[in-house]
Formats: C-alpha cells, sequence, structure tokens
C-alpha cells in the first residue's frame, strides 16, 4: 500500500497552494497498487479509499503500514521523518534544501523554480504547473 | 571595520535640542557611516528650508557622512528602533533628541564593540540629579532598588545586564518589541536585557559623556496616557517573571511544530505556548500575546528572513534557541 499526502495547508485567500503538485490524477493513475489518501475534508478525492481527518496518532500508525509515501512539501513529509518512514516529496516553489530533510527523496525539477523569497507567505506566490516534475519521473523513483 | 549606523528618533524638537544633537553627531571624533533622523512629529515639516539644517545637511556632505530624513510611522520610538536595527548595519548608535554627546562618546564606544559585546553605553547626564552611581550593579533583579548606572559618572568599565536612553548597540540580534505602547516605556531595558540573554556582554564604560537635557516640550515620549505606561510596564514585569525560563513559542505551523519537537528536549526550563498542544504541549499563544506584547521575536520565518538563513528549519530552530 502506498499512502499520498496531495495537499498542502489551504491558503486563506482560496487560492490554490502554490506548493500542490498539478498531476495527481495522471500520477494515481500510473501507479498499480493500493493507494490510501490521507487528508482533511474538503480536498479533492484522488482515490476510493480517503481518510479524512485522521489524528496524528493514527497516521503515525499507518505510515508504519504503507511501503511507501508521496507527498508535497506539507506537515505530512515532517511526520514521515518524525516517524523515520523515507518516501517521496514533490516539490515545487518551496526549497528542499531549507524545508525537506535529506531522508526523503526530495523530486525538485530545477532550482530555477525556486521562489527567491522562502519566507514569505505563500499566499504571495502564483501556482504554476511547469514549477513540477512529470508523473513519469516520479513513477521511476517509486519502482526503485 | 564595521559600519555604524548612527540613528535619532524625534518628535516636537526641531528647534530646541535637535539641533544641539546633530551638531554634536557631526563633529564626533569618530564619525558614523550614515545618520538617520526619524522624524516622528505629527505635522512633520520639509528641514532643508531651515537655514540652521542646511547648514547641517552641507557639513554632513562636505564630512563624506551619509544621511537620511525618514518619516516615521508615528507608532513610537521602538518601531523606529527596530528599523534601525534591521537596517542591514552590524553596530547601531541611538541617540535621543535631547541627549548631546561630547565629541568622543562613539570613539569611545565603538573601542568596546568587541566580538562578544552586544551593547555599549557611558554616562548619561541629567544635572543637577547626578547620583553616586559607582556601587550600582546594574542588574536587572536591582532594577526597583537603585538608580540607573547610566545616571552618575562611570569611572570604569563595568558589565551590567540593562541599558537605557542611548548607546551603541550589536544590532540584527535581539528585536525591539513592537506590542508596546506608543510610549514604549522600557523600551531599551527590555531591548538591552534581550541582547544579555542572548548572552552578549553589556557594558557602561567611562569617558563617554552625554548629556541628556530632558527638554519638558516635545519628544518620542510625550504622550501622558497613564493605561500606555502601565501596559508596557506589565509587559516589562512578565518578562522579568520568565526570566529563568527559556520561552518558546510556536506560532507557526503544524509540520514546524514537528520538526520543533527534535530541538525541545536541549532547551533548559522551556516554558511553551504552542499552536498544536497535540505535538508540542504548551499553554495557548493567546496567552503569549498578553503576556509579552509582541511575538515576533519568536517568529522563525521572519528570522530566517532576517538571517538570510540557507539552512534546515530544524538548524534554524536551534540558532534561535540555543
Amino acid at each position: 500500500m502506498i499512502i499520498i499526502a496531495p495537499y498542502a495547508q489551504k491558503l486563506r485567500t482560496e487560492k490554490q497552494n502554490p506548493k500542490n503538485y498539478p498531476y495527481w490524477e495522471t500520477l494515481v493513475e500510473m501507479i498499480d497498487e493500493p493507494i490510501v489518501q490521507v487528508g482533511v475534508e474538503g480536498e479533492k478525492q484522488l482515490v476510493p479509499d480517503f481518510r479524512k481527518n485522521l489524528p496524528i496518532s493514527e497516521l503515525r500508525k499507518l505510515l508504519h503500514e504503507c511501503k511507501t509515501w508521496i507527498g508535497v512539501d506539507s506537515f505530512f513529509q515532517h511526520l514521515a521523518w518524525d516517524e523515520k518512514v523515507p518516501g517521496i516529496v514533490i516539490w515545487g516553489p518551496s526549497d528542499p534544501l531549507i524545508w525537506g530533510h535529506p531522508e526523503n527523496i526530495n523530486l525538485l525539477k530545477d532550482r530555477s523554480c525556486l521562489v527567491a523569497n522562502q519566507f514569505i507567505w505563500w499566499e504571495a506566490t502564483e501556482h504554476r504547473n511547469d514549477r513540477f516534475v512529470k508523473p513519469k519521473e516520479i513513477l521511476e523513483h517509486l519502482r526503485k | 571595520m564595521s559600519k555604524v549606523l548612527c540613528s535619532v528618533a524625534t518628535r516636537g524638537r526641531y528647534f530646541t535640542t535637535l539641533p544641539l544633537v546633530l551638531n554634536a553627531i557631526i563633529n564626533q571624533t569618530k564619525p558614523v557611516d550614515k545618520l538617520v533622523i526619524f522624524d516622528d512629529n505629527d505635522e512633520p515639516q520639509d528641514m532643508r528650508k531651515e537655514l540652521i539644517y542646511s547648514y547641517f545637511f552641507q557639513m554632513l556632505d562636505a564630512k563624506k557622512i551619509e544621511w537620511e530624513w525618514r518619516f516615521a510611522p508615528r507608532k513610537g520610538q521602538h518601531h523606529i528602533h527596530q528599523q534601525a536595527n534591521t537596517a542591514g548595519y552590524e553596530w547601531v548608535w541611538r541617540v535621543d533628541d535631547d541627549a548631546i554627546p561630547e565629541p568622543n562618546v562613539l570613539e569611545t564606544l565603538y573601542s568596546y564593540a568587541l566580538t562578544n559585546v552586544g551593547a555599549v553605553g557611558g554616562s548619561v547626564l541629567t544635572p543637577p540629579y547626578m547620583p553616586d552611581t559607582s556601587e550600582v550593579s546594574g542588574k536587572i533583579d536591582n532594577i526597583d532598588s537603585e538608580p540607573n548606572i547610566q545616571w552618575g559618572a562611570i569611572e570604569k568599565v563595568k558589565q551590567v545586564e540593562h541599558l537605557h536612553c542611548t548607546f551603541l548597540y550589536r544590532a540584527g540580534v535581539y528585536d525591539y518589541n513592537l506590542g508596546l505602547s506608543r510610549v514604549a516605556h522600557r523600551e531599551e531595558t527590555l531591548f538591552t536585557y534581550g541582547l544579555h540573554r542572548k548572552n552578549y556582554q553589556i557594558l557602561v564604560v567611562p569617558n563617554a559623556v552625554t548629556w541628556h537635557m530632558k527638554n519638558p516640550q516635545g519628544g518620542i515620549r510625550s504622550e501622558t496616557k497613564k493605561e500606555m505606561y502601565e501596559h508596557d510596564e506589565q509587559i516589562f514585569r512578565n518578562f522579568l517573571q520568565y526570566r529563568d525560563k527559556t520561552i518558546v513559542v510556536l506560532n507557526c505551523g503544524l509540520g514546524d511544530h514537528i520538526v520543533f519537537s527534535h530541538v525541545l528536549p536541549s532547551i533548559p526550563s522551556a516554558e511553551v505556548f504552542s499552536c498544536y498542544p497535540q505535538v508540542i504541549p504548551g499553554r495557548p499563544i493567546i496567552e503569549a500575546i498578553n503576556l509579552f506584547g509582541d511575538l515576533d521575536h519568536w517568529n522563525i520565518y521572519k528570522k530566517m528572513d532576517q538571517w538570510k538563513w540557507k539552512g534546515d528549519l530544524e538548524s534554524a530552530y536551534r540558532n534561535m534557541y540555543l
């Protein structure tokens, strides 16, 4: 089983969080394994098994049941690091050297995709699809 | 050599003590690298039109001292000092608009500005009140029981825990408390004590006399509202109450709390305020706001930005708290 944690925290402005990966639907179709999606109420459901609003203790347990996990720059990557369960983090405008953990596979398309100021509110950054790697590249890492 | 910014916050003293102060700054034996006058007047004027000020500006230009007249936000001098504090200079010499330094003051203060020093002050004399402060400790615990050490003649170098009025300080290390009211009562005590808590030495030194004329008109603290003083005094007392603790304020995201959980065990006597008590047990953030006024001291994102941080988040927290 693979866990996906597809979305970063919703912004107060209702704009799409620029850290959200734009190609989840395609990626999910390409994965030939049972997938559990974790997240909160209101997020788009990508797979049949969507476990919403799990307490942190449940998420910690779930992490130890999965083969691996895929997420974005959200609290989930920190939780998995805390549980010592490495996974794949898909990066866009935020810098994995600052916000990530080297224990994970950190997929950043290019450092030119990072925003110059990493410490501003993310509301100030536009979401751009071209900041992210394509699903095929993620799949290659998943199969390793 | 490190660069020194001189900041003067002024209000209501265009034609009384401010010209004396500017003249004294211009004629320092060690010139400042830049002078910024923060004009906090309710009705600011264009002082380039005033003859005496045009002389000052000519002298500054002739001496190749960069200067700037900046209109301040009228929120109190702590906001002004914080602008100077974060202006990118290693040292800031703050001078009140009614405190007239003798010509050697900056040179003397700067000679003590060594690696482990956070702030240096000299005597700040207000005749006829000039108490004997030779036995004064300058410790925060004695703030209610002894006069300020800078009020008297300083005969020898002494390490203290707080300064007042005018001094040279290491910039960008500790923030002014922007939660204080417009009167900014105790702002410099809180600021220098914060530098002391960061393990920097706070020094008073001889041969650096400033004459603090306490002009009864104008001044950056010309507000008289008692409630403002009481509000600020309470914040000051709260900081004192927690002085044996390391105050930890996690006004940040859930993931940040998780990362911080790896740092917390290394922090001695932590008093924690937390957004996610299920990850880091602690008191509600609103209590921290009520106690300490302003939480920017503990804003990890602001600090990382200020530090131009390139490392990871855990290291940033360690830098902040350890």
